[in-house]
């Protein structure tokens, strides 16, 4: 039998992880606060604690947690990052 | 059935016709016969669903028509090609396959050079020249093929096919065939884009819209307010990206105003926010299936809802706009009060309130605001996001008698929602409240332009309900005029 599907299929295609580094070693770090409650505190810690390993951090921030980070935003964080880390949740 | 050159020409599943010339031209294949009434048929298909690619390739030859062979090939995850194979069933003939699964394998010069009958995994493994895994018994007989059966009865089972597609919510759907999808557009243009539905991305075109509107069980005739629904649901002022993906419990809920309401049988009567009314149910349930299917906004997968509500199958409420005192809502929107119009508002499920004993508006709006503070988060003050409240006819009626104009009570239960600060200070509560001292009064609302007010319900009973906000999503309603003709 033939439908009509509701899924649109170039959608549908998984996007696929970066693969993941072996280290940490001389990766630029980026860290972005979704600006939920207290996610700058966990990002301060996640910072100090990479900075004394010597990792070189860059700091940003989404406009606002609920919607999609900016084309400005993304694109700030693929210049200065080989990785992200993302404070989630409050 | 060895050592003879074979030729055919099957549908392929999910593309053309393809013949075995074209096969064999990367290599020998092994051609594996099987029916969907076979357990064995099954058992093979498991362990060869594991296989990521080895010397030869194996191609399923399903004695069945094309939609039963994906279905099979759905149901064991296999990724080879895999052919239709329908009565009289010729390549079956060809070969002399008197049960299945039986394996041929064939070389690249189009000719057979072993086969196998049966599930023998050592026997398959030597074949394929590749490991295989321990996914049951490693021999077992095989059954009849359908060479020599007398035609089947029925066939597909079409509400199994859906929940195996994933084409569903969770409770049956209704088959998006192409004429049922025809019926639903009713002339429009299929390819017609309402636009991208986060967070998935897919396009919300008329053609995947109507075929949510045919799963969801919608008639023709509602597709022009399903259509103004998705519209209002995809407006980023509703931030539909946000409301997809949150841990949240809300979703979007409808509201119906105008001469929609009567011309599809739409209820804002007794029962409003429940079961039991084709209309209601099913334009509510085919937006919901837009945004998941086509959206991708599906539990556990990019809809990320910690516990979501039983509003989320879908929750589409007609006003009733004839016993309520009232403008209705799409007017105080903005539009004519003859035009039909879909409010999409951002909210978390019904919560009711039952006040059979206020005898003044004051009293009442009193007890409305004391039900809304606990919604969200019982300390979480101010809220910025919308509540929806829907007034029951007989409290409508109290206000009514009283003279109070729906702004009055919007004013009323903003008033008599207010705390001081300091009984706030526990939990969950906002930056506002900690940095306040104790006597500070704090609203439940930042503003009281976020109360919305709807009137609907039975006639005897005196409840109201509100549906809380999905605090935080900077969302904001938003409202769509039907359009009929196309």
């Amino acid at each position: 039998m033939d439908y009509v599907s509701p899924i649109d299929p170039r959608a549908a295609e998984p996007l696929e992880h970066a693969p993941r580094p072996e280290s940490l070693d001389g990766r630029r770090m980026v860290l972005l606060d979704i600006t939920k409650n207290r996610g700058a505190e966990f990002l301060d810690r996640i910072e100090a604690h990479l900075r004394r390993r010597g990792s070189k951090t860059f700091r940003i921030s989404k406009e606002i947690f609920s919607r999609p980070a900016s084309t400005e935003v993304i694109e700030r964080v693929a210049i200065h990052g080989d990785l992200v880390v993302e404070g989630l949740a409050d | 059935m060895t050592d003879r050159t074979v030729e055919f020409t099957l549908p392929l599943v999910g593309g053309d016709h393809v013949s075995l010339a074209a096969l064999v031209q990367d290599g020998p294949r092994l051609l594996v016969f099987a029916h969907a009434d076979c357990p064995t048929s099954h058992l093979a298909l498991r362990h060869l669903a594991a296989i990521a690619d080895g010397p030869v390739r194996p191609v399923l030859i399903a004695e069945e028509p094309p939609e039963l062979a994906a279905r099979m090939a759905r149901r064991s995850g296999i990724r080879f090609p895999v052919l239709a194979q329908e009565a009289p069933f010729p390549v079956s003939e060809q070969l002399g396959i008197e049960a299945v699964p039986t394996a041929v394998l064939v070389d690249a010069a189009g000719t057979a050079v072993e086969s196998l009958v049966g599930w023998d995994r050592a026997g398959y493994e030597r074949l394929l020249g590749t490991p295989l895994p321990d996914r049951g018994p490693a021999r077992k007989p095989g059954c009849g093929s359908r060479l020599h059966e007398p035609p089947a009865e029925g066939g597909l089972d079409e509400p199994e096919d859906m929940f195996e597609r994933g084409w569903t919510d969770g409770l049956p759907v209704v088959p998006p065939t192409p004429e049922r999808v025809e019926r639903m557009l009713g002339g429009r243009d299929p390819g017609r884009s309402l636009g991208a539905v986060p967070p998935g991305g897919g396009t919300a075109t008329l053609e995947r819209v109507a075929a949510c509107a045919v799963l969801a069980g919608c008639r023709p005739d509602y597709f022009p307010v399903v259509e103004a629904a998705v519209e209002a649901a995809l407006d980023p002022a509703l931030n539909p990206h946000g409301l997809a993906v949150t841990t949240q419990p809300g979703g979007v809920v409808l509201v119906v105003n105008g001469p929609a309401r009567e011309r599809l049988g739409l209820n804002s009567g007794m029962g409003a926010l429940g079961p039991g009314t084709r209309a209601n149910m099913t334009i509510g349930r085919a937006l919901r299936l837009v945004l998941m299917l086509t959206g991708d906004a599906r539990p556990g997968r990019l809809d990320r809802s910690t516990l979501s509500n039983p509003a989320k199958v879908g929750l589409c409420i007609a006003e009733d706009e004839e016993r309520s005192p009232w403008g209705p809502l799409h007017v105080d929107r903005g539009l004519e009060p003859g035009a039909s119009a879909v409010t999409a508002v951002a909210a978390d499920a019904p919560l009711s309130i039952s006040d059979h004993r206020s005898t003044t508006p004051d009293e009442l709006a009193w007890v409305l605001a004391q039900a809304a503070a606990v919604t969200w988060s019982p300390c979480w003050w101010p809220m910025d996001d919308d509540s929806l409240f829907v007034i029951g006819p007989e409290h409508a009626a109290t206000f009514a008698a009283a003279g109070w104009t729906k702004e009055q009570v919007r004013e009323a239960i903003f008033a008599a929602a207010v705390r001081p600060a300091g009984e706030l200070k526990r939990g969950e509560t906002t930056p506002a409240v900690r940095e306040s001292p104790d006597d500070r009064p704090i609203h439940k609302w930042a503003d009281p332009a976020r109360i919305l007010i709807v009137v609907a319900g039975g006639e005897a009973g005196r409840y109201s309900a509100v549906l809380g906000p999905c605090d935080g999503m900077q969302t904001r309603p938003v409202t769509r005029e039907v359009r009929w003709t196309t």
